[in-house]
């Protein structure tokens, strides 16, 4: 598992640091399917299969489009401003504030290495349609406003279109 | 020992997902010719006489296969392909030029991992699943699979460096994530169906072995024939193959790769076609079940026997897609958009009420 979050931490830092966005892409894309594989190192299966057909497979190709449609430039220069460095520092600490709890403590022990039933897609089901349904629907609805906002601006001419 | 039996099973699996793929160029060769009427492929390795009389048992195989043209599908053409020049567009990265490829072609592979290709047996005392891994989404990790493999397309075609190899790659995967969608929603279909989404289990509980399973039968011909189209259109052939339409975009989003790379693509989509028609005999025709006839459990021999079966049934589909590929025309782009979106989306989505007011 630390040799996951060794190529974690390196694609977090290449998303960053890359200078070619399409470079910047490929990093993200690797990071989110090494996320995968520590779900799928936790048991979650099913966890790790919908991030990788979520994320790395349907959000990360529009990303990878816009990049390559918009025909975005390779970044030059660098901005050293001091609200860049303000917001480095405060980022910096916040980070320091999520992690520093597990470094300390040691990482938790997962609850699906214990109960093998816990990441099952049976259980991931039946929870979300007991538990967490009013979420659920809630959400669905918003990704829902989202497609009908999408149509509405992309839909130019009433006219022609039927 | 659990580490020896899990790279055996590497091997064999990725070497029965290569010989897919080879078999499948070889029928499609010979196929092609045979439905234009041609001859095909026969000469290279066909007047082979080798001076060396040590060579002489095996020179009459070779003259055979040779005239069969699988001398030419198998050896020539890996041979030629690795000895080309790599032509490397100008201006372009050569990083992602070669990433297109192995991102086109990995995926594929890698979705081999959850097929199982044989029932499990026991040799030597030890237990032995003909799967590489059995998790419990095997049918969840083909379809990430089949999502990550729209990057090798977008990568090749953005790093073409032109027109038509872009125009290719924004075909390919505006057709690939639209075809997914009902390949997706297909699978629902059979998850309700057989209440599992482990392959192994899935193959199992046909055990009668005879044609669409009795548990999702009044849907399962219609979720049959959803998955036989997309299928055909996620592996961008048959009459769905605009992003490579020679007539119109040269070769599409791969018109700038020569040699290796060229033919990754090239296996990489026949193993597609093998892996299609290896999930559809496993969702819908009983996998290595034969019907009527039971075969004893955890004999190695019935293993092997049950491989053959897959294997015959998964052949039969690859020929039935090429013999598609070559007989009908192309279609318009604008109609293969129409077919996803308001043709088998809808009626994939009406499979899915349907299939779950029965299973209720």
């Amino acid at each position: 598992m630390s040799l996951t979050f060794c190529i974690i931490f390196a694609s977090a830092c290449g998303v960053v640091l890359m200078r070619n966005p399409i470079h910047s892409a490929l990093c993200l894309i690797v990071n989110l399917v090494a996320v995968a594989g520590i779900f799928a190192q936790l048991e979650a299966h099913f966890l790790a299969m919908v991030q990788i057909i979520v994320y790395a497979g349907a959000i990360m190709v529009l990303v990878v489009f816009v990049i390559m449609l918009l025909n975005a430039k390779q970044e030059e220069g660098s901005y050293s401003t001091w609200l860049i460095g303000l917001l480095a520092v405060v980022s910096g600490f916040i980070f320091v504030d999520m992690v520093g709890p597990l470094l300390s403590e040691g990482f938790p022990q997962s609850a699906s290495a214990t109960d093998p039933t816990v990441g099952t897609v049976e259980a991931i089901g039946r929870v979300l349609y007991t538990k967490y349904l009013f979420p659920f629907e809630a959400a669905s609805i918003l990704i829902m406003v989202g497609v009908v906002g999408a149509l509405m601006l992309a839909k130019t001419d009433k006219g022609k279109q039927g | 020992m659990e580490l020896l039996i899990l790279a055996v099973k590497a091997f064999i699996v990725l070497h029965v997902a290569l010989g897919l793929g080879a078999v499948c160029t070889w029928i499609e060769r010979k196929g092609s010719a045979l439905i234009q009427d041609r001859v095909g492929a026969n000469r290279a390795g066909a007047y082979w006489y080798p001076s060396n009389p040590l060579l002489w048992p095996i020179a009459p195989f070779i003259r055979i296969a040779g005239m069969l043209g699988i001398i030419n599908t198998l050896l020539n053409d890996a041979v030629k392909a690795l000895l080309k020049e790599d032509f490397v567009p100008e201006g372009t990265s050569v990083f992602m030029h070669a990433l297109g490829p192995f991102m086109a072609a990995l995926p594929v592979f890698l979705a081999y991992a959850v097929v199982p290709l044989a029932p499990d047996f026991t040799i030597f005392g030890y237990h032995v699943q003909a799967q590489l891994v059995r998790i419990d989404t095997g049918l969840l990790f083909i379809l990430a699979m089949g999502s990550l493999a729209v990057y090798g397309v977008v990568f090749a075609g953005w790093t073409g460096n032109n027109k038509f190899s872009l125009l290719g790659a924004l075909r390919a995967s505006a057709q690939m994530i639209s075809y997914e969608l009902a390949m997706g929603i297909v699978f629902v279909t059979l998850i309700i169906g057989y209440g599992t989404l482990d392959l192994y289990a899935i193959v199992e509980s046909q055990q009668d072995g005879w044609g669409i399973n009795p548990l999702v039968h009044p849907t399962g011909w219609l979720s049959f024939i959803i998955l036989f189209i997309v299928g055909m259109a996620e592996t961008k052939r048959g009459p769905f193959d605009m992003p490579e339409s020679e007539s119109e975009l040269v070769a599409g989003y791969f018109t700038e790769y020569s040699g290796m790379k060229f033919l990754l693509f090239w296996l990489g989509e026949f193993a597609e076609i093998a892996l299609f028609a290896l999930i559809i005999s496993l969702f819908f025709f009983g996998g290595w079940h034969i019907p009527f006839v039971e075969l004893p459990e955890g004999m190695w021999w019935a293993a092997l026997v049950g491989h053959g079966v897959l294997m015959a049934k998964v052949l039969f589909f690859c020929v039935l897609q090429i013999v598609i590929r070559w007989s009908l025309p192309r279609f318009r782009y604008d109609q293969l958009m129409s077919l996803g979106w308001k043709g088998l989306l809808p009626l994939s989505l009406l499979n899915v009420m349907v299939t779950a007011a029965i299973h209720i």
